[in-house]
């Protein structure tokens, strides 16, 4: 469960994050909506307290993410944007490190892995280095090791981006399957069908701002548009520029 | 979270830097290189000097028309490593081809005006361009200037007169520059070799954990796991550090070694690195090598990427060798306050412990301490510029 109210995000004269909130609920996925340099990535970095806000709370599962970033980082799973692997390590390794981090040790730790890797259908890319890895397998490794501890919130930045059919369609596979372990899911995407396909809850943002939060449905009805897009973009305020 | 997970994270990620560098094939060739360097290059300069020296004493004179001055061609064979040889035909040919390094020649009326005592006239054939051929010329230049003043004297006395009258002045030449003294100077440089391996051998995993992780893109992820920031700083720079000590021990152990191959008794130098020296040497630069990782780490976290970090890395690098090459050409008596600065404190007791003098505990434990302080601070540094959102995006 994840709760934001009201944070705020300056850098030097640009306000990247101004004025959101949101709810995520547990067994929900939640999709966080909006065009490029809409603030998405800036709001997940404040939510697994790598960036801190300006004002604003951040409360994970009731732990206060601001004022406590480790506690909270112990109850989530992060795939961020651009997810560096380290070229030398292999899967396996990637998964072990994290899970040390942790505090997961010993037999609980190779257990883990292992179902990771089966869950993920990596098995046979788990002992090989991920220095030649293609973008899909990078994104499972990146993945894999966010879920290690088994956090009870993941939070995915544009996990679809530029991967193709197959690999896409397998994280949109993995995301339900978290969801209906009863998981709290956010993942930001500016794909309009990505969203439309995958969440229950929607929370689209646009100039830093929330300027929708609801169910496809909900948003339909709140825009009088029959098409998700272009409710997307009568939210967004995309009309006055080109098709997105 | 408790100190004791804290130390076991800091574990986690000293082994994960550790083990990601051991599989860098390129850097771990640099730090085998840096490693031996200064041990192969002592050793050349060492075995030029043997060399040299070795020439000079046993020196072949080739001398034309031998049958012309038989006395003297015996009395140099009788000389200590002096052996004379048949001259080649073309004396000056064979000197500007570098053939020989100097030709004596002996005319046909040498016999002649000899027995007359008039001065008998002797030619040698040398290029003074040439340094390496001078050892042999001036050693042949003193040979023959002493066997006429033997000759000389052996007249006067036949005459009646003290030799000891037409000899105003007995100058005796002193050579600073043995052999023996230059080969110690050679030997001055191992301790900066050995800084230096310190130096060099920390580099990588200071830059590549630091610069290189958030090049990478992996700083973001890594950071989001549940750890203070000092942990993750403390995991690389002790990994660095570690790094750094293990080359000093390779650099140190391929010095020890280097007797072995040298022909230093030959040049009557006492040269020892041995067991005894290694509490020492340990203790002077184990320190040094915390502070060094811990300067590296902090350099390249500020770098704004792991290019302009390397290029840090090779302004930094003259901070280890400005003591080692002073130090090496004019030696540097140790003062109280040199313990008190950071590399050279390490320096100065390497210096010590090599050239058989004990420093003593307090000079270990200043140096020792500084070091540590320093390294600290500069952790600190880093872990705060870990923890600002300009250094971790790089933006």
């Amino acid at each position: 469960m994840i709760r934001v109210e009201g944070i705020r995000k300056r850098f030097g004269t640009v306000t990247a994050v101004d004025t959101v909130s949101f709810e995520a609920h547990d067994g929900t996925i939640t999709g966080l909506l909006g065009p490029n340099g809409a603030g998405k990535t800036t709001t997940l970095r404040m939510l697994y307290a790598v960036m801190r806000p300006d004002r604003g709370q951040i409360t994970i599962d009731s732990v206060d993410a601001v004022a406590s970033p480790q506690e909270a980082q112990t109850r989530l799973g992060v795939l961020p944007d651009g997810f560096g692997l380290y070229p030398r390590l292999t899967a396996r390794e990637h998964i072990e490190y994290f899970g040390e981090l942790h505090g997961i040790s010993g037999t609980q730790l190779q257990q883990r892995a292992h179902e990771l890797i089966e869950m993920l259908d990596m098995g046979e890319i788990a002992d090989r280095r991920t220095g030649g890895f293609s973008h899909g397998e990078r994104t499972k490794v990146a993945l894999a090791r966010a879920l290690v501890h088994d956090p009870q919130n993941v939070l995915l930045d544009e996990p679809t981006n530029g991967l193709d059919v197959m690999s896409t369609r397998a994280v949109r596979h993995i995301v339900r399957k978290l969801r209906d372990q009863g998981r709290c899911v956010l993942f930001s995407s500016h794909v309009m069908q990505e969203v439309s396909a995958l969440c229950d809850s929607i929370v689209v943002i646009a100039s830093g701002r929330v300027v929708a939060h609801g169910t496809p449905n909900e948003l339909r009805h709140q825009t009088g548009q029959d098409n998700l897009e272009d409710a997307f973009v009568a939210l967004a305020g995309l009309e006055r520029g080109e098709e997105p | 979270m408790t100190a004791g997970r804290s130390l076991r994270q800091i574990a986690i990620v000293l082994r994960k830097e550790v083990k990601d560098s051991l599989r860098d094939r390129r850097a771990l060739w640099s730090i085998v290189f840096s490693m031996t360097i200064g041990p192969v290059l002592i050793g050349f300069m060492m075995n030029r000097v043997a060399a040299r020296e070795h020439e000079a004493e046993r020196v072949r004179i080739p001398v034309v028309g031998t049958e012309n001055a038989p006395t003297l061609v015996e009395w140099l064979n009788q000389q200590a490593g002096v052996q004379v040889v048949a001259g080649p035909d073309d004396a000056e040919q064979a000197i500007r081809d570098r053939t020989e390094d100097v030709v004596v020649i002996v005319p046909k009326d040498f016999g002649e005006r000899f027995r007359q005592s008039r001065p008998a006239r002797l030619k040698i054939v040398v290029d003074n361009s040439r340094n390496d051929a001078r050892p042999t010329t001036e050693r042949v230049r003193r040979l023959l200037a002493q066997y006429s003043a033997e000759i000389g004297s052996l007249r006067l006395i036949t005459r009646g007169i003290s030799p000891v009258g037409v000899r105003p002045l007995d100058v005796e030449e002193v050579e600073v520059s043995t052999a023996q003294q230059r080969a110690a100077q050679i030997l001055n440089f191992i301790p900066m070799f050995i800084i230096m391996a310190g130096f060099i051998g920390g580099m990588q995993i200071a830059t590549d954990s630091t610069a290189g992780e958030r090049e990478r893109g992996s700083l973001e992820p890594l950071l989001v796991n549940p750890a203070a920031r000092f942990v993750f700083v403390s995991g690389k720079w002790l990994a660095a550090a570690l790094a750094a000590f293990v080359s000093v021990l390779v650099t140190t152990m391929l010095c020890a070694n280097l007797p072995r191959f040298l022909p230093l008794e030959d040049m009557d130098i006492r040269f020892r690195i041995g067991r005894e020296h290694l509490g020492g040497i340990i203790g002077a630069i184990g320190p040094m090598c915390l502070f060094t990782a811990a300067l590296q780490a902090a350099v390249a976290t500020l770098a704004r990427s792991f290019k302009e970090a390397q290029t840090y890395m090779g302004v930094l690098i003259l901070f280890p060798m400005i003591p080692g090459i002073m130090g090496a050409l004019y030696p540097i008596g140790a003062s109280a306050w040199m313990y008190f600065v950071p590399m050279l404190g390490p320096y100065v007791l390497l210096t010590n412990v090599l050239g058989g003098r004990d420093p003593g505990v307090a000079a270990y434990i200043n140096s020792g301490i500084v070091s540590f302080i320093a390294a600290i601070l500069l952790v600190k540094i880093t872990a705060m510029l870990f923890s600002s959102e300009r250094i971790i995006f790089a933006r």
